[in-house]
């Protein structure tokens, strides 16, 4: 095990009176996979979302290399720099060719030179099979292919962990596979990720950690092994049953 | 029928001796439309930006105080230029102005230039802020998830996407500024319509002048919506796209060309075309399939 990247300490978070997150507690390590799984509107999203600082937490704290981000004394701007996110919708920049789309983060927020930006998009681009598209613009691309760029786009910051959430719920199933493939490669490159996803065939063989959440709580957590063939809880039971019926 | 003659007639007499009046007055209000107009873009896009910047409850105090302050100011600007007339905001400035302060217009250009554009900027707030919001929140979080502050997402994302929705916009207000900035006769400014009203003062060929007038304007109007729709065209970029080859040796499929086809690919001889056709030539001579 690396050293402690992230560590999510007591978080909450409400919407009004309504509570969406109740005391989330659980720590990433470099190089981890963490695939959270669970039913819909049980708060996977709004946690990825509270870890990226798009959305503020109501309680509690997340200590990014041992440094709370929650607080005034980190800039969200820096600290989403090195934490990477990639939406179920894309997110890409409409206005702009895919391999600016790589650029624009490293040129305007890295303030790295406009040719050493290029040959580091084009390179991440290269890696995720999409370096023939460059000239393309979003709108003129399959799901699947936008999501392989985002992947790129986020890769070109050279984030220090990286935030999926539920990369391939929008893709035809069809084009899951390429963004899966892309995704597997990258953890075997040892990068750290957080994952929140239905694919539970790739949480158990991609991640190293499963966090299964409900109702805003976390249900149960360990290694996918574990997990998913010894579930402890009634609810992660029933709810992995109904998968596997599927 | 003879009517119309008399009309083309007395049009053409009119145009013949005043050309350089209309065409002058013409100048004039294609400069101070074009101009106004666009100080009024950079006002409404200024107001606009001002008026959509996000604060929440964490914030500190002062901050949001100031963002309020901005949105109030920029609500009582807007609603006050919006439901006056232009007639009676230019009596205003050009009159009003030297009334209490000591202001001395000394060109009758710059107070009508600032009149049609704090106008325009009125109206263009509104549409900048509808254009900012109509743009997906997704953008916006895409920016904000590599790190952009407020600024660089709005300079590099949103503004660019929000233009092209606002050009229809643009291009209304550069058209009414067209047509409207005939009431800048009142401070007696010599736009197009203020010299149809000099010319039919020393004549009384007033309908035919109008007509003159009407044309002019049309054709003006008429030349800004084409122009507006090649640059909203071109703003849209193309509809097809490149594909970049990584290896310049292979190429990208549907792009081989056969060598029996009449139009080889350059530096390839007869006899080489001809070679090459024989090594293609399956058992039955055919370059065929094999059926």
């Amino acid at each position: 095990m690396g050293e402690t990247i992230l560590e999510v300490r007591h978080l909450g978070k409400s919407f009004g009176s309504h509570e969406v997150l109740r005391d989330i507690d659980f720590t990433v390590d470099k190089g981890d996979v963490t695939c959270v799984i669970g039913a819909s509107g049980s708060g996977k999203s709004t946690l990825l979302r509270c870890i990226n600082l798009l959305e503020t937490p109501t309680g509690g704290e997340i200590l990014f290399h041992g440094q709370d981000v929650t607080g005034r004394q980190v800039k969200a701007e820096a600290y989403r720099a090195k934490v990477g996110m990639v939406f179920q919708s894309f997110n890409l920049f409409n206005n702009m060719t895919v391999l600016d789309n790589c650029i624009v983060g490293q040129t305007k927020v890295l303030k790295k030179g406009k040719e050493t930006s290029r040959a580091n998009a084009l390179q991440y681009l290269e890696k995720v099979g999409m370096a023939p598209y460059i000239n393309a613009k979003p709108r003129q691309l399959s799901g699947g292919q936008k999501q392989r760029v985002a992947i790129a786009r986020a890769l070109a910051m050279e984030p220090e962990l990286l935030l999926f959430d539920e990369p391939t719920s929008a893709l035809d199933p069809e084009m899951v596979g390429e963004v899966l493939a892309v995704m597997r490669n990258l953890a075997d490159s040892g990068m750290t990720m957080i994952v929140v996803t239905h694919e539970m065939a790739f949480a158990r063989d991609v991640s190293n950690h499963v966090v299964f959440m409900s109702d805003g709580v976390i249900e149960e957590e360990g290694a996918p092994a574990d997990l998913f063939e010894r579930p402890q809880k009634e609810r992660t039971k029933e709810f992995l049953a109904r998968f596997r019926n599927q | 029928m003879d009517r119309f003659a008399k009309l083309a007639h007395d049009m053409s007499l009119l145009w013949a001796k005043y050309w350089p009046s209309y065409l002058g007055g013409i100048k004039n209000t294609l400069i101070l439309a074009l101009v106004a107009t666009f100080i009024g873009c950079i006002i409404g896009l200024i107001c606009g930006i001002l008026n959509t910047i996000p604060y929440s409850e964490h914030d500190p105090l002062p901050k949001r105080f100031l963002l309020k302050l901005i949105r109030v100011i920029v609500r009582i600007y807007v609603e006050v230029f919006r439901g006056t007339p232009m007639v009676l905001q230019a009596v205003f400035i050009y009159y009003g102005l030297p009334y209490f302060f000591s202001v001395n217009w000394q060109s009758v250009w710059a107070a009508a230039i600032l009149v049609v554009s704090i106008n325009t900027g009125a109206y263009m707030a509104e549409s900048v802020r509808g254009g900012i919001i109509s743009i997906d929140p997704g953008q916006t979080e895409g920016a904000k998830a590599i790190g952009m502050n407020h600024f660089q997402t709005m300079t590099s994302v949103i503004l660019p996407q929000a233009l092209r929705n606002i050009m229809p916009q643009i291009g209304n207000n550069f058209i009414i500024n067209v047509k409207d900035t005939s009431v800048m006769f009142i401070i007696s400014f010599t736009e197009f319509f203020a010299f149809h009203r000099y010319i039919t003062g020393v004549n009384n060929m007033y309908f035919p002048s109008a007509a003159i007038e009407m044309v002019g304007y049309l054709c003006m109007t008429l030349i800004a919506s084409f122009i507006l729709r090649r640059v909203e065209k071109r703003m849209d970029g193309s509809d097809s796209y490149e594909l970049v080859q990584a290896d310049p040796l292979t190429m990208t499929a549907g792009t081989y060309q056969h060598p029996g086809s009449p139009e080889a690919p350059a530096g390839v001889s007869d006899e080489e075309r001809e070679r090459i056709r024989q090594s293609l030539k399956n058992r039955n001579g055919s370059t065929r399939g094999d059926r």
